[in-house]
């Protein structure tokens, strides 16, 4: 391999300076290391949340917004083009559900994007076991595509979930409401709606998530027998839960079905807008610290470099008197930061994957949450190998250009 | 007139610091190819400073310099720096070796930069011209680890890698005993005569500048004789 002559003073100036060099890549290995290992823990924790908000949230989910009635429905009447004024418009409940639900399903269910959609009637209830009564909410549900969207089978911890299609007047109560009515499976227990409804039902399965207040409410029935509940008829549905393959296109697809059914369509990117900001805050301090590592690694270059010119100002001006250009100059003295920051970078890239798998293995143990979430992501490896060179280059161009500027008569004549 | 390596006219240069005072004093001189030249004078009298005017370093100066019939004078540094780096060849009053490289690599390193040969035909010529002075034996000791003389023979050496047109010396046997500094004449004298270089050295030493082929002598930042 043929390398030039100020690669080869380059690699000679860091080899004859070993320490300074050590010293030098450990700063940028530092830098890229912790880069890689917070990346890796925030993607990751940011990654496990999503997709644990999404255990009890759909990527859409369209509903039927509580808002001030307009002529909409009086221009469709009357088909014309006359103005139609509303006297004194007034709130309107949202309790009359999704007109044409199942015909919006359908819709729903056309679209590529779309995996899994289920119609959902959800009522407040009260449940009573003996004297014992306790206010929870009941989701009717089609079980079949419910656990296909939230895995509800992986939260049963007792009985079986397709009971609930075999078994009439069935339900699937939360952990917390079992505890506290002291029931299990096959014990019945009585769900009484808001209108005075009452209904007494088979328990047929007992599920755990990890929420605590979701199980201390939460019962699945069949879709019918609470339309039946709550006095509705069988085209009563409160909501309609859409699924996506991929969750990312979330936004835009709401907009679509929005245009497409004309009911509100919330994406999960809205519903749990607390939690984006939590990435937002999050990434903040990363970035921030991740800079300030990264700062102090350039420093460390930049004042290695700076010490390395001031002490070969004579041998910068001889290879001058010898005919070595300015740009030759700062080529050496910016290919020995360059390979500092390789250097670093490449051992700060296996430190960190190092360090990152470490971590990944150390039991955590709280709730479902076994081991510390790291994502193990291409991108930041590249990312950080390539803000350490990017540093370093920083670092030590303005050094690099000091010593191209060296004068050698002023040098030599000492 | 073609037959000029070197051509000053009227340079003249001044140091402003501390006060202001004119080291070179309308300084005309003409040297002609494969001529050996000694420039002697006292202490002080402005020959270091004159050599580093004609060795296109010192670009802070007032008159016009030719080199092989090329106009130096206002010439980039980036040019300057290539013309340096194929037609001239310098020793340093203080021999200047780069202390964390080989002797071979000290001589290798310029002809690296012209990048004319192979790194191994380098390597050869490099060797052949350490082996001239005699310190072929020091060839992968590193250079800050000789001796003195040893150091100024290894910086000749250099000087002399890249074949240059001119060599230019201020004081190149200053540190060495009269056998060395014969042998450095010799060599001196051979290359001006068998392959037309230029010599120009600065010397103190009398016996050194009477060989020669010209004497300039200097005094107080002018020449006052330059008799062939
Ligand atoms: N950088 C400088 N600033 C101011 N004056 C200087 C500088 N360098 C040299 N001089 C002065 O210029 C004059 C000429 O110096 P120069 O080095 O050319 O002398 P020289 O003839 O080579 O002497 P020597 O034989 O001792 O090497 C001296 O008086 C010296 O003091
Ligand atoms: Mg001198």
């Amino acid at each position: 391999m043929k390398i030039s002559v100020n690669t080869e003073i380059a690699l000679t100036y860091l080899t004859s300076r070993k320490k300074q060099t050590v010293v030098a890549s450990l700063g940028v290995m530092f830098g890229i290391s912790m880069f890689i290992f917070m990346q890796s823990l925030m993607k990751g924790t940011n990654d496990y949340f999503e997709k644990m908000s999404f255990t009890n949230t759909p990527h859409i989910k369209l509903y039927n917004e509580n808002k001030v009635a307009d002529n909409h429905m009086l221009r469709s009447f009357f088909k014309d083009e006359s103005e139609k004024i509303l006297i004194n418009p007034k709130q309107l409940s949202k309790s009359q559900g999704l007109t044409n639900p199942f015909g919006m399903v359908d819709q729903i269910r056309r679209l590529a994007e779309v995996s899994a959609v289920t119609p959902q009637v959800t009522g407040n209830v009260i449940y009573t076991s003996g004297s014992v009564e306790l206010p929870g909410n009941v989701a009717g549900v089609q079980i079949e595509q419910e656990d296909k969207m939230f895995d509800v089978k992986g939260n049963m911890i007792s009985g079986n979930l397709l009971d609930l299609n075999r078994i009439h007047n069935s339900i699937l109560i939360g952990k917390g409401i079992a505890d506290k009515l002291s029931l299990h499976v096959g014990d019945n227990i009585t769900v009484r709606s808001g209108s005075g409804n009452l209904l007494i039902m088979r328990i047929v399965g007992i599920f755990a998530t990890t929420i605590k207040q979701v199980d201390e409410t939460k019962s699945y029935a069949n879709i019918a027998q609470v339309q039946g509940l709550l006095g509705k008829d069988r085209s009563y549905v409160t909501e309609i839960k859409v699924n996506l393959i991929n969750y990312n296109n979330a936004p835009a697809v709401a907009r679509q079905i929005e245009t497409i059914t004309g009911y509100k369509a919330e994406d999960w990117v809205k519903a749990n807008e607390q939690l984006k900001a939590g990435f937002k805050v999050r990434a903040v301090i990363l970035n921030s610290v991740i800079g300030v590592i990264l700062l102090v690694a350039g420093f460390g270059i930049y004042n290695i470099l700076n010490m390395t010119i001031y002490e070969k100002i004579k041998e910068i001006a001889i290879l001058k008197a010898q005919g070595f250009s300015g740009g030759a100059v700062t080529s050496i003295f910016l290919q020995q930061a360059v390979y500092i920051g390789i250097m670093g970078g490449i051992v700060g890239i296996v430190f960190g994957f190092s360090l990152t798998l470490l971590v990944s293995k150390i039991y955590i143990g709280a709730g479902t949450l076994k081991y510390l979430p790291m994502s193990f992501y291409i991108p930041h490896y590249l990312q950080a190998l390539s803000f350490g060179v990017i540093t370093t280059i920083a670092a030590g161009y303005f050094p690099a250009r000091k010593a191209s500027k060296v004068d050698p008569v002023t040098i030599i004549r000492g | 007139m073609n037959n000029l390596a070197l051509k000053a006219n009227s340079i003249t240069k001044y140091f402003h610091d501390p006060v202001t005072m004119q080291v070179l004093k309308n300084i005309d001189v003409s040297i002609d190819k494969g001529e050996f030249v000694s420039i002697v004078g006292k202490s002080g009298c402005g020959k270091s400073t004159l050599l580093y005017v004609l060795s296109t370093m010192d670009t802070d100066y007032e008159g016009t310099l030719e080199i092989n019939g090329i106009t130096t004078t206002g010439k980039s540094l980036n040019d300057l720096a290539r013309i340096r780096n194929e037609s001239i060849g310098f020793v340093f009053q203080f021999h200047y070796l780069l202390p964390d490289f080989s002797c071979l690599k000290n001589v290798m390193i310029p002809a690296l930069r012209l990048g004319k040969l192979s790194h191994k035909e380098i390597e050869e010529k490099a060797y052949e011209k350490l082996k001239m002075f005699g310190v072929e034996e020091q060839a992968l000791k590193k250079a800050g680890k000789l001796s003195g003389g040893q150091q100024q023979r290894v910086a000749i050496a250099r000087a002399l890698v890249n074949d240059p047109a001119i060599i230019m010396g201020d004081e190149p046997t200053g540190n060495l005993d009269s056998k060395n500094t014969n042998i450095v004449f010799d060599m001196f004298r051979q290359l001006s005569k068998e392959f037309g270089q230029t010599i120009i050295a600065v010397t103190h030493d009398e016996d050194f500048a009477k060989r020669s082929d010209r004497i300039i002598e200097m005094a107080d930042g002018e020449i006052i004789s330059a008799k062939k």
